[in-house]
């Protein structure tokens, strides 16, 4: 790489660091009111987050939330993808490019359309309305990194499973499961980050007691402008950080954001 | 012959219950993602009066011509402002390895996960009246920036939030075109403006419109960033929808607004679909 697209390169991550960098400072003021750069540095803000109510049940509904959708994504997309993989369907591409269209619409138009929905049906203000709508919009992650995984797995291993007497169910526990597990663990923390994410959806779908914590930090942000919102942020943060080392380690960051153009 | 039969049998009807394994997906997909863009365009025809009576609101109103038009304005700006950026960082990817290359995707994807609502506020402090800018603005004695609920401060921000997508889109494409192309073209004599408009540019034209897409849709259904960062000059499509929802309850009119999103997007995508055409590449490369 030459040195100029190394110079431009750096300046370009400062550019994607520098909001996120400065949202973790402000957390750290001592001050009451947000300023950067910060006027002492204290911990104080953390305590107020960590013991306030307002952002604790939400913190725990965001949690429950992304693990929900998260399981059903990966019982939905799991089969699909082998079905997707192993059988000749007539129209699998169609399929497929269906499967993974909830991925290029926006989530407002969604969102809306659920609210709607969701009245209908009475399932308004609902945990289970909420989990619908983020499985709608994590289940393609989940499809994407298993396809990814499986279209590479032999299929004569299978085959001699099968042969050798394995009933579907123990061929795929003890065959299949193991070898596509890299994507199905990389599906479950991206779907798990998008859930834990998600503003449109949860802002419209949400009731007081299932609402979820970025949607609590835009409305106390809406309202309030104090470095609380700051610390908050810089906890959230910092999860994704934990969880973003975590898929990198297991699957590689390339693999999971490289899959989506070739398909 | 029961036995010769079996386990061919036996791979059949797993393959069958393999098959079978679509359902689940399909069936939740038409139940909570058709299901309610089909009600969504239903409810905006159940407003009262005429036929049609909300999307002539939408279509003669010069107020909501003119949201419509910013929408598609601004996703025209952030588009544009990625390409750019996104770029030569997207070659910088392609052409790193090993541990810079691993880096680069971390700095890059990293903040792509950091939630919007978090990524806005930091451009709020960030762009703010007594933010960092003017910070180091009267340090320099430079006249204080209004960034703050203007379209230059939104602009800014989408780009920050969609320039990884670019990026990687771009990225992706590059890494699959021979070095040697590039090398060959300067050997030739070309320079590297020259490299880059014959060579590069055309075969990474791919990546250039899913990448300007994925960040054309994003924006024009962006809102949180639009919500902090603007105020009622800078409105929006998708703001205007939630406002119509949550401020003056007309559903039946968001619902006809959430539609011309709809097929705002829905055009594009389609577009892209015929650009994509495996012919046409080799038809333009001839």
């Amino acid at each position: 790489m030459s040195r100029g697209l190394l110079a431009y390169s750096i300046g370009i991550v400062v550019f994607l660091a520098a909001p996120i960098v400065i949202v973790v400072g402000v957390a750290f003021t001592s001050a009451d009111f947000v300023s950067f750069p910060p006027t002492g540095v204290s911990l104080r803000w953390f305590k107020r987050v960590i013991s306030d109510p307002e952002f604790l049940g939400p913190l725990w509904n965001s949690a429950k939330l992304g693990v929900t959708s998260t399981f059903v994504s990966l019982a939905l997309a799991v089969p699909a993808a082998l079905a997707l993989v192993r059988h000749r369907f007539r129209l699998g591409a169609a399929i497929q490019a269906f499967m993974l269209s909830p991925l290029s619409l926006p989530t407002i138009i969604l969102a809306v359309g659920l609210l709607f929905f969701v009245a209908r049906i009475g399932l308004a203000g609902t945990f289970l309305a909420l989990v619908a709508g983020h499985a709608v919009i994590t289940v393609p992650y989940v499809l994407r990194t298993v396809l990814a995984v499986y279209s590479g797995v032999n299929r004569e291993v299978e085959e001699a499973a099968t042969v050798l007497g394995a009933g579907p169910f123990r061929a795929f526990w003890h065959i299949t499961l193991p070898l596509i597990m890299p994507g199905v663990l990389a599906g479950a923390i991206f779907s798990f980050l998008l859930s834990f994410d998600e503003v449109p959806v949860a802002l419209l779908l949400s009731a007081p007691d299932t609402t979820t914590l970025p949607v609590s930090i835009l409305s106390y942000l809406v309202y309030n402008y104090d470095p609380a919102v700051a610390a908050v942020s810089a906890l959230q943060v910092a999860v994704i950080f934990v969880l973003l080392l975590v898929l990198e380690r297991t699957f590689g960051l390339q693999r999971v954001m490289f899959t989506s153009s070739n398909k | 012959m029961a036995r010769k039969d079996r386990p061919i049998g036996a791979i059949a009807r797993a393959g069958y219950a393999r098959a079978a394994g679509l359902i689940p997906m399909m069936l939740f997909l038409v139940v909570f993602f058709i299901g309610p863009l089909l009600v969504n365009f239903s409810q905006s025809f159940a407003g009262p009066g005429t036929m049609f009576r909300e999307y002539r609101r939408i279509f003669t109103d010069g107020y909501y011509l003119l949201v419509i038009f910013q929408t598609v304005l601004l996703g025209c700006a952030v588009t544009i402002g990625c390409l750019v950026l996104g770029y030569p960082l997207g070659m910088a990817i392609a052409r790193a390895s090993g541990r810079l290359k691993a880096a680069l995707m971390f700095a890059v994807v990293a903040p792509l996960l950091v939630n919007v609502v978090v990524r806005s506020f930091g451009w709020m402090v960030i762009l703010g009246n007594q933010g960092v800018v003017n910070w180091i603005g009267s340090a320099l004695g430079l006249a204080p920036l209004e960034l703050m609920y203007t379209w230059w401060g939104i602009t800014i921000a989408l780009v920050h939030v969609l320039l990884p997508f670019m990026a990687l889109s771009i990225a992706s494409v590059l890494e699959g075109i021979d070095p040697r192309l590039e090398e060959a073209a300067k050997v030739l004599g070309a320079n590297a403006f020259n490299a880059l408009r014959l060579v590069l540019l055309p075969l990474s034209f791919e990546g250039i419109v899913t990448g300007s897409i994925l960040v054309f849709t994003a924006t024009v259904g962006s809102f949180v960033t639009i919500m902090l960062l603007g105020n009622a000059s800078t409105m929006v499509l998708p703001l205007l929808i939630y406002q119509q929802l949550t401020v003056v309850s007309d559903w039946a009119f968001a619902a006809a607004m959430g539609t011309t999103l709809l097929v705002l997007v829905a055009t594009l995508l389609w577009v892209q679909a015929r650009f994509m055409r495996p012919g046409w590449r080799q038809a333009r490369t001839v």
